[in-house]
């Protein structure tokens, strides 16, 4: 009899146990999904970053006059660099910094893109249409890869936030906190569209 | 009856009718597809001909696929959607590319894969349009347009493309290869899988004891999950899929 009790015993504690790991491996598992992205993510915006110095001297070369434009993109470009992007999906605060400080750089460069209309000849040359293929591809990519972040950060919410995970998520503290989502620019429901 | 009719149709109507959403189409089965007539059907068995060979030397998907119109949703929206829907490239690889044509929209994109943006960049997809595609198709050349975008594609991913090397090439920053970064697991962790591994190693070893043919039956299921495959028919399979919203739009 007592054999029985203790078999029923550790049956159910082997099945509590086997619940319990495993969804805290769900919840590693989908945790890991959204640092990937987020990699993803910072990836996109460094690509945009980097594409920057060649842009702002090819239209310097034809647009001399602009400084003020040229000033303000390197100024947004640089609040960017200052952002210490370490754990961010964690950190809801620093996410919404980067966040504001991306989107000032987008603004930024759109009014340079604007500044440009100014000048056909510019805007003829194949080295400004490569640059702004460039840039048109990388806010795309920034687009696609922001909608994954969110996509993957809900994921994660939700197992997170559901029962019974709630609470086994609560045992460890901020190591499973509620992600951030990117939201879109006020006004603006892509990036900015650099068409001509 | 008739004015319950009429009241369900009004109420229905405007759910239907308002969104002007063009769902992704299931994966074409063919290399080149065409669903609004953009195309004549000799060219389109061409462009057709051509990528399936091409795919058979060198393992790269190019796919071709006219549409009439994206709807409402942003054309970049909407062809990254078919991009990850249709599983384009390879599975691991990504080395997929599609040109997508919208006859109505007057609009056409190059989506490239994970897998070719090093050998297709934005520039370069964008050089295609404005070279070979764009020009042909205004030109009244779809036709035309079509299979000299293929062809400079082709001569693109292979490294061949006229004056492909001169847009400097420091500028299209590189794709960051690890981008599935890893990270280490805290000396709590550690303990935890391995108390928690510990306790369930000495449960599985009880249960063994007390009840083999459960303890047997738990191990297998436990084992048998996972796997699963997927098989191809006659045209193109996919398996890859990702693409980070490469390539370059255009319109006419």
């Amino acid at each position: 009899m007592s054999k029985w009790i203790l078999g029923g015993i550790v049956v159910v504690a082997l099945i509590a146990a086997m619940s319990g790991v495993g969804t805290y491996n769900a919840l590693v598992a989908l945790d890991q999904g959204v640092q990937a992205q987020w990699a993803q993510v910072e990836n996109v915006y460094q690509r945009r970053a980097d594409l920057i110095p060649n842009l702002v001297e090819t239209v310097k070369g034809a647009a001399a006059f602009e400084t003020d434009t040229f000033t303000a993109v390197t100024e947004a470009r640089s609040k960017v660099g200052q952002i210490n992007a370490g754990d961010l999906a964690n950190n809801p605060e620093a996410f919404a910094r980067f966040q504001q400080a991306q989107d000032g750089l987008s603004s930024a460069l759109s009014r340079l893109m604007v500044v440009v209309e100014k000048y056909p000849d510019l805007k003829a040359t194949q080295n400004f249409r490569d640059l702004q293929a460039q840039l048109e591809g990388t806010e795309n990519r920034i687009a696609v890869e922001r909608k994954r972040f969110n996509e993957t950060a809900q994921a994660f919410n939700t197992k997170r936030m559901s029962f019974p995970t709630v609470i086994i998520a609560g045992f460890f503290g901020s190591r499973f906190n509620e992600k951030p989502y990117f939201k879109a620019q006020a006004g603006a429901e892509r990036a900015p569209a650099v068409r001509f | 009856m008739k004015r319950l009719l009429l009241a369900l149709v009004l109420v229905v109507w405007p759910a239907v009718a308002g969104a002007d959403e063009v769902p992704v189409p299931p994966p074409p089965g063919r290399w080149a597809t065409d669903t609004a007539g953009f195309l004549s059907p000799s060219a389109l068995q061409a462009a057709d001909a051509t990528l399936e060979a091409y795919e058979r030397s060198t393992g790269n998907q190019v796919l071709v696929w006219v549409g009439a119109s994206t709807g409402d949703t942003p054309l970049e929206d909407w062809t990254v959607k078919a991009f990850e829907r249709w599983k384009v490239g390879r599975a691991g690889l990504d080395n997929g590319l599609v040109v997508f044509v919208f006859a109505a929209d007057r609009r056409v994109r190059i989506e490239v894969g994970y897998g070719l943006e090093d050998e297709v960049p934005d520039a370069v997809a964008s050089r295609i349009l404005g070279d070979d595609i764009l020009p042909r198709i205004r030109a009244g050349d779809p036709d035309g347009a079509v299979l000299a975008g293929i062809a400079a594609i082709q001569s693109a991913i292979s490294g061949t493309l006229r004056d492909a090397g001169s847009p400097s090439p420091s500028v299209d920053a590189p794709r960051d290869g690890g981008r599935r970064s890893g990270r280490e697991s805290s000396p709590f962790q550690d303990l935890l899988t391995m108390v928690v591994g510990g306790i369930l190693a000495i449960g599985f070893l009880i249960l063994l004891i007390t009840n083999p043919s459960l303890a047997l039956y738990i191990l297998f299921s436990i084992l048998s999950s996972g796997g699963g495959g997927r098989g191809g028919g006659g045209g193109w399979s996919g398996g890859g899929g990702r693409s980070g919203g490469g390539g370059a739009s255009g319109s006419w």
